[in-house]
């Protein structure tokens, strides 16, 4: 049984049209749908497509595109006719077999939202836990280089050189020692004083810690410089310079990843980004808190005059909740109450003499920064 | 064959040249919105995972309404090569970010901040991804059974456009025209019907000619608001106009009257949807705040100043909604109209001459990877 359409005048209004897959010509043909369908061109022999192979291609409203497992990947039959079109499609089972289905729509959903939960566990659990472990396990070398690299920069912007006075430099040194060998660091760490205004402190990894002038200046005793030396000892006794890289290269990389775009530039991502690493690096400043604490205690001096320069330089913090979120650091307020918690009447011995203390103070020479 | 072919073109011996064919573009709007809309969505709930889906059937779509000389085009790419380009670039992309940063650092050493240049390595990488991601689209463009395919390489055209580009930056924008004019010819030379060559006849100097006082007076744009859009405007239309204009393939060449205010409407109408939903997102904010302090008798000064984060979740968490809300709202009225309307307002303006040379051409050219999109997908400089 086999329904031939050849030639009627219907057909010949709304052409079938046959590519053949090897030459853009267009074919008037007709078709035959006996056991399979039969493309008939003049004077061609006749191109069979079994039902089976047939499939539907994307075509524009009105015409019913058809490619062919079994024929050249680009050939295609375009029938126009809907009477006849209909006739074709009823006898291809498989017509629609290769589209992309509701269930298959599913189907990535659901393995979406695996693939995002999985990361954001590996953010959440894994990444800090790699950090922490491969941190201490860096070699030497490496950390020192990245560390110079860090203290060229550093340099750069906070002046070309560190300050030299030589009483002044014996006296930061004996302050450094005593800290140092408290904290129980090797000798392979370094430490010096920039000759900038901006108040601050920062450790560099390979056991480097920079304090600026700025900090020099608004320090009223040793006791609040050796707190905030002692803080930042606590960082590199942590490796949290290479906790951090590892951490914020593995997050950024990953929820670069989540929300497709390595190079991490939108804005979700520096949201999400700025919310664990912030989370991560407030972890880290109350790790090195603690160590200072510590070691203040180890000397017999109190905590808590660090904690007051500290406050001195910010100011009350507190602010809305999500700045709070945001920081870097925990606010000085809190930092302040709990070295208050923590504070003792002094046992030990002065860490600098009076005398020492001037001539630290005076460290980048008289004259102004 | 080939006898076949002296046929064909026999029945209609050499006419006097055949008016111009237009090229039609069927597609239903409304459909496609439909189609942006459910595949917005879908992005949200898969957190981006099914961009690759949504773009596949965006190209499917424009592709499939898109007829010339009667015959609709086809596009034969699917998302699944997309997504495993992204993720063997994705493979490719973490060492040399390894690499680039422990170079970096080497850099760094010997002199603070020398290492700002090597961004410029991403930059030529970029160029490079745009030109095979345009390998990708290419050869799963299909017309009439023949595939369209392209040779050439990505690195020599990532040299070019690295050259160009910093002459253009010497000359502060003024090269441009002929940059654009340079790498589209190398682009099209190496772009293939079947066995018709493309070629790029436009030249940089035609271009400068219909541009060159936007160039003068895009200062003014940048301080005047209103007026950017109408320059940006402008210099789109132009540039679309002057590139149609170039392409030829084989004998096949192309034309566009694109009038030069053609995107004027497009643009304000996409500022004015951001208007709309950046008040909208206004008022949803303040809408939920006020909920929320009704709600759970928080004042309000608590519920932004949070020194107890649990009284602001549900705040944040109204926030975060909106968001997402306003992210997809604007992907879908981009798409649209950037996407969906420039298309049909570029085409309705496009005359094809001489398209019986493209009567009987033979297919070749091979498939080519999707790695190049998953690059630039990456590297986020993705086109259509």
């Amino acid at each position: 049984m086999s329904d031939v359409f050849a030639g009627t005048p219907a057909q010949s209004e709304r052409p079938t049209i046959f590519f053949d897959g090897v030459s853009s010509r267009r074919r008037p043909v007709t078709l035959t749908l006996s056991d399979a369908l039969e493309i008939v061109e003049d004077g061609a022999t006749p191109v069979l497509w079994p039902y089976a192979d047939i499939r539907r291609a994307d075509s524009p409203p009105g015409i019913l595109r058809l490619a062919a497992t079994s024929a050249p990947p680009l050939a295609r039959l375009e029938i126009r006719d809907a009477a006849l079109a209909a006739e074709v499609a009823a006898r291809c089972a498989r017509l629609d077999e290769h589209r992309t289905t509701r269930s298959g729509v599913a189907k990535i959903v659901g393995w979406s939202v695996a693939a995002a939960v999985s990361i954001v566990c590996v953010v959440l659990f894994g990444v800090p836990l790699a950090a922490d472990r491969l941190a201490p396990l860096v070699p030497q070398p490496v950390e020192r280089r990245i560390g110079d690299a860090a203290e060229v920069q550093m340099k750069t912007i906070f002046g070309r050189s560190a300050c030299e006075d030589p009483a002044g430099k014996a006296a930061f040194n004996k302050l450094v020692n005593r800290l140092r060998d408290a904290a129980g660091l090797d000798d392979t760490m370094t430490a010096g004083v920039l000759p900038t205004a901006v108040p601050n402190a920062f450790a560099l990894p390979g056991g480097k810690v920079f304090v600026l002038k700025g900090l020099l200046d608004k320090a009223e005793n040793p006791d609040e410089l050796a707190g905030i030396l002692a803080h930042e000892l606590g960082h590199l006794k942590h490796h949290d310079n290479m906790r951090g890289l590892i951490y914020n290269g593995g997050t950024s990389f990953l929820i670069g990843l989540l929300f497709g775009d390595v190079t991490g530039s939108s804005a979700v991502i520096f949201a999400s980004r700025s919310l664990v690493e912030a989370s991560y690096s407030r972890e880290a400043e109350t790790g090195a808190d603690t160590f200072a604490i510590e070691i203040m205690h180890a000397l017999g001096r109190s905590p808590k005059p660090a904690a007051e320069l500290l406050f001195r330089i910010t100011g009350k913090e507190g602010g809305s909740g999500l700045t709070n979120i945001l920081a870097s650091h925990p606010l000085t307020e809190d930092r302040l109450a709990r070295m208050t918690k923590e504070d003792r009447p002094a046992s030990g011995p002065p860490l600098l003499t009076d005398k020492e203390w001037q001539a630290l103070k005076g460290i980048c020479g008289s004259g102004k920064v | 064959m080939n006898d076949m072919q002296w046929t064909h073109i026999g029945a209609e011996p050499l006419p006097p040249p055949l008016p111009p064919t237009r090229v039609d573009f069927s597609g239903n709007r409304s459909e496609f919105r439909k189609l942006v809309t459910k595949g917005a969505m879908l992005e949200l709930v898969t957190f981006g995972f099914y961009r690759f889906w949504l773009v596949t059937d965006i190209r499917r779509h424009l592709w499939t309404h898109t007829a010339i000389d009667g015959d609709a085009a086809e596009y034969t790419g699917r998302a699944r090569e997309l997504l495993v380009g992204f993720l063997f670039a994705l493979a490719i992309l973490v060492p040399i970010y390894l690499a680039y940063f422990l170079v970096g650092i080497e850099f760094e050493r010997w002199q603070a901040f020398a290492s700002t240049p090597l961004f410029i390595a991403f930059y030529a990488f970029g160029q490079f991804a745009i030109f095979r991601a345009r390998r990708y689209r290419l050869t799963r463009t299909v017309w009439r059974g023949v595939r369209f395919w392209m040779d050439g390489s990505g690195w020599a055209y990532s040299f070019r456009a690295m050259l160009w580009g910093l002459l253009v930056l010497l000359t502060l924008g003024l090269a441009l025209p002929w940059r654009a004019a340079a790498l589209e010819r190398y682009k099209m030379r190496h772009t293939h019907y079947g066995d018709l060559r493309g070629d790029f006849e436009a030249d940089g100097w035609t271009f400068f000619k219909r541009g060159w006082w936007l160039w003068l007076l895009s200062p003014i744009a940048v301080v005047v608001f209103p007026l950017a859009p109408f320059f940006y405007a402008e210099f789109k239309a132009r540039e679309w106009r002057w590139w149609l204009d170039g392409i030829r393939i084989g004998g096949v060449s192309l034309s566009s009257n694109l009038p030069h205010d053609a995107f004027y409407g497009l643009y304000w109408k996409v500022i004015g949807w951001w208007m709309l939903l950046t008040v909208a997102f206004a008022a949803y904010m303040g809408g939920s705040a006020w909920l929320v302090v009704s709600l759970t008798g928080v004042s309000a000064e608590e519920v932004f100043a949070g020194d107890n984060a649990t009284k602001s979740i549900p705040m944040v968490a109204m926030m975060v909604i909106g968001y997402f809300a306003l992210a997809l709202a604007i992907n879908i009225v981009m798409r649209v109209y950037l996407q969906r309307d420039l298309w049909a307002k570029v085409l309705e303006t496009v005359e094809v001459h001489d398209i019986g040379a493209a009567a009987d051409v033979r297919g070749s050219g091979q498939l080519a990877g999707a790695l190049g999109e998953g690059f630039a997908d990456g590297l986020d400089v993705a086109g259509f």
